[in-house]
Order: structure tokens, then sequence, then C-alpha cells
């Protein structure tokens, strides 16, 4: 029945339901519960994979106009600007073409170098090809959605590259999408080792409004940093594989008044307008098991105090 | 109810125009994010406006429950801390139900001043909710979406209510 036209049943004894005053304490309750649950402990994780499912279907209808609009536009692109892209292509092929040859060879070489070296063989890692959908509309973070999710063995915590270098880390990973953080968000840090001089050290998303960069933080106001070093993963974090293209050093300041040199660098990955990305497996699971802590006993008769003894205690991601 | 002088009387709003409009405001957002704003601080919310619009003209159908709903919506697509958008909107549709009765007595723009604190107030809360949970300021831009939004009553009321309006019939026999 269309409500404010005639009655034609006998009016209801409760007909306005809840208050609009209960209902606002009822579910602003329920929106802070949720929050502080989704903050301090991952029990809404199962709810937000459910409700991004459900989404998905709405979020690619809204994608068509998006996807037409960008299929348009290359279209009509000129013919002089695909024959230029093709050249590009050709030429950076060449350029490749005798390093990928060496490839080869050198694994093979490198592996029998460290088999006779008796150190572990590198890993290898498993990588799933996917496409940014979307940025997170999010003006606080900096995040973007790709289009594979758990169904396709995508795995929290996995490294994600372009075809430049490293884009950042899957953080969330629902049934059909995934979510990226992307090496310049705030909360996002990435371990890296300077090519040049070897010094390993961690690189933070820079905080600001349009933040595009990283920061090298608590290096000292004299180590060895100069603009144009490259940044590389160190591979010691297990979860990125050593040697991927991380940042290039832009910005050395150093102040006599602080302790630290402030140290920005340029992420190598194109961060803002990736589309088409690789998503590897985490490094970590192939490593293998961390050492079995000492037992109580053997602890307790060692002299000091349990700390201590604890604090000895062998470091599982080395 | 008592008319309100100098507007016209108006067709019972269709429940299925008004989940459809709702659904297509949420796919708005979303398009708006998706294909050209990104994202920037200061994009409307087209969907706080259509919900505020529906809570103030149909408030015995769109209420705090509904708005709660989409919020959640709303925090999955942007990724943000499940619950933020929530609250946010529930305000909204709690502010709308407040003001429902009076604001439909002022013309459109009027309305429009009507509704803007009630946008602000929930930019509000969502900025402060990013701020005790650890993020930091987006920009000042973020004071432009309450305002944007706004401006956008009137086009809202124009497109919403456009089903409700009578078609023109002309009876030579009937004043009225």
């Amino acid at each position: 029945m269309p409500l404010g036209t005639l009655d034609r049943t006998p009016p209801p004894f409760f007909k306005q339901g809840p208050s609009a005053l209960s209902k606002l304490i009822l579910f602003s309750a329920l929106a802070v519960f949720l929050m502080v649950a989704d903050l301090r402990f991952s029990l809404v994780s199962p709810l937000r994979s459910l409700l991004a499912t459900v989404l998905y279907p709405a979020q690619w209808l809204a994608m068509q106009p998006v996807r037409a609009w960008r299929g348009t536009g290359d279209y009509f692109q000129t013919l002089a600007d695909a024959q230029a892209s093709a050249a590009d292509s050709h030429a950076q092929l060449a350029t490749q073409a005798a390093r990928a040859a060496q490839v080869e060879q050198l694994i093979l070489e490198n592996q029998r170098l460290r088999a006779l070296l008796d150190l572990r063989s590198r890993l290898t890692t498993v990588s799933t090809a996917a496409q940014v959908l979307y940025d997170a509309a999010d003006p606080y973070a900096r995040k973007v959605i790709i289009d594979k999710g758990l169904a396709h063995g995508v795995a929290p915590g996995s490294p994600v590259l372009d075809e430049s270098g490293v884009l950042g880390q899957v953080t969330r990973a629902h049934p059909l999408v995934s979510e990226v953080t992307l090496l310049t968000d705030r909360d996002q840090a990435i371990p890296v080792l300077n090519t040049r001089t070897g010094v390993r050290s961690v690189a933070y998303g820079q905080p600001g409004v349009n933040g595009t960069e990283l920061e090298l933080r608590f290096m000292a106001g004299n180590a060895d940093v100069q603009e144009g070093d490259l940044l590389s993963t160190s591979g010691i974090d297990g979860i990125y594989p050593p040697g991927l293209p991380v940042a290039k050093v832009t910005h050395v300041e150093r102040r006599a008044e602080s302790a630290f040199a402030r140290i920005l660098c340029a992420p190598s990955a194109q961060i803002s307008s990736a589309s088409h990305v690789l998503v590897l497996s985490p490094a970590g699971s192939q490593l293998p098991p961390a050492p079995v802590a000492e037992p109580a006993q053997a602890r307790a008769r060692k002299p000091g105090p349990n700390t201590s003894a604890r604090g000895q205690a062998p470091n599982p991601k080395e | 109810m008592i008319m309100r002088p100098g507007q016209p009387l108006l067709l019972p709003a269709s429940p299925l125009f008004i989940w459809s409009s709702l659904v297509v405001a949420l796919l708005l957002n979303m398009l708006l994010n998706m294909g050209w704003l990104g994202r920037a601080s200061w994009a409307p919310d087209l969907l706080a406006l259509t919900l505020v619009f529906w809570g103030v003209h149909q408030p015995q159908r769109v209420s705090v429950g509904a708005a709660f709903a989409f919020g959640l919506a709303m925090d999955v697509h942007h990724t943000t801390l499940l619950g933020l958008h929530a609250l946010a909107y529930t305000v909204l549709g709690f502010l709308a139900a407040l003001i429902h009765r009076r604001v439909l007595w002022f013309s459109v723009p009027v309305q429009a001043l009507h509704v803007f604190p009630m946008f602000a107030v929930a930019q509000t809360l969502v900025v402060m909710a990013r701020l005790l949970s650890g993020g930091t300021f987006a920009g000042w831009t973020v004071v432009l979406a309450p305002a944007l939004t706004a401006l956008l009553w009137p086009l809202a009321s124009l497109i919403l209510l456009a089903p409700q309006h009578r078609p023109h019939a002309p009876d030579d026999n009937r004043p009225l």
C-alpha cells in the first residue's frame, strides 16, 4: 500500500516503529563497535569479504562506462601513435634481449657456484598477472584494487610489481578482488638495499597530502647515500624476493641539528598509473622453518633472567 | 497532512523507484571514483545526498537503517575502516528525520542551505574518526565536499521528484 494515501486498513498499534533517536543510538553503537573491531581485532574481515563479494557485480557494472570510454580512446588513437609505441617496444625488446639471453646461463652458473659454496638455493616465486580495477576512493590512503583474489590464489601479504618495479603489497584479499597498499601509503614500509653501497635500510611511505615519494628514515647524518642511488629489495624480510627495483634517491638533506639525514626517493614503479601488475607469492612461504625455541628447562639453567635469554633467541627471519 | 502553499500535490512515491534511485546513486559514486575523480577528497557524495533526500521526503520508507546499510557498502568500496561511512550516514539519516517536517516548507535553494550543515557534520565525523584511528588529515579540500553535495540538492529535487508529478491533463469541466 502506498504511504500517504487513503487508509484502507485499520491503523496498526506500532505504526511508527522505533523512534529515529533510538535507531540512531542503536546503529551508531553498531558502527562504532564495527570500527573498533576492525581496528583492534580482525573480527570483521569475513563480513568485509562477504560485502566485497556482494558489491563486486555492482562495481563491475559501474566500471563498464569507464571501460567503454577508455576503449573508445584507444580506438581513435592515431596510427602514428601506435607505430611510435610499437617502435619503442621493439627498441626496448632489443636492449633487453641481450640481457635475457644471458640470464639462463647466469642462473645455471649461479646454481653451480652456490652449490660449490654450499649456500641455500635462491627462491623461486610463483606469479599471477592481474589488472588494476580502480584507485580506492579513500583520500587518506594510497590503495588500489586488483581483479584477482583468494579464488585465484592471491594471499594477503603478497608483493605486487609492475613492469618497472615494486608497486606495493596485498593487504586484504577477498574472494574475487584484493586490496593492494601502494608503497607511498603512510603505513607501508619496505626493506631496501642500496645497490651502490650494499647498505640495508627501510623505506617508508611519505606522509603528506599528495605524497608520491618514499622516505628513508633513521639513516645517520653522515650515511653514504647520494642522489641517484638505486634501491632494491633486500630479500631478508621473508616477503619480497631480493633484487627487485624499488626506488631512486632524489633528495638528500643533511642537517646539523638532526642526527638523521632526510632522504627522499622516487618509486621506480608507476605508482599512480599502473594498470597491469604481477602478484608474487610471498617468499616467506618457501623459507625454512624457524629454529625451535629452547625448552624452558634449558633456559632456566642459564645465568641471568629469562628476558635476556629471550633477547638472544634467534630471529626467525634471518 | 497540511498542504504547503505554492507546492504541487504529488503522486505517492513508488518504493521501487526509491530503492533503485539509491542503488543508482551508489553506482554513480563508484563511477565517479573509478572513472573520473579517483581519490579526490572534494568529490561530492551522491549517495549521501539521495539518502538525505528520501529521508526528508519519505521518512517512513528510508531512514536510519537503510543509511547504515548503504554506509557499510561505501566502507567496503572505499576500503576504509568498516563502520566509518556507516556512522556518518546513520547520523545523516537521523538529522534528515529530525528536519523533515520543517524543511519542506521552504523553497528548494533554502532547503539546500538546510541540508548543507548536515553534510558538514557527517564529513566532520568522518575526518574525526580518521584522525582518532591514526590517520592523517587529507587537506583542506575536504571542506568542499559537503558544499558541493548541498549544491546538488536542487538537481536531486528535480530528478527524484519527477516521477511523482501528475501528468498534465487539462479538463474544461473541472476547475482544479
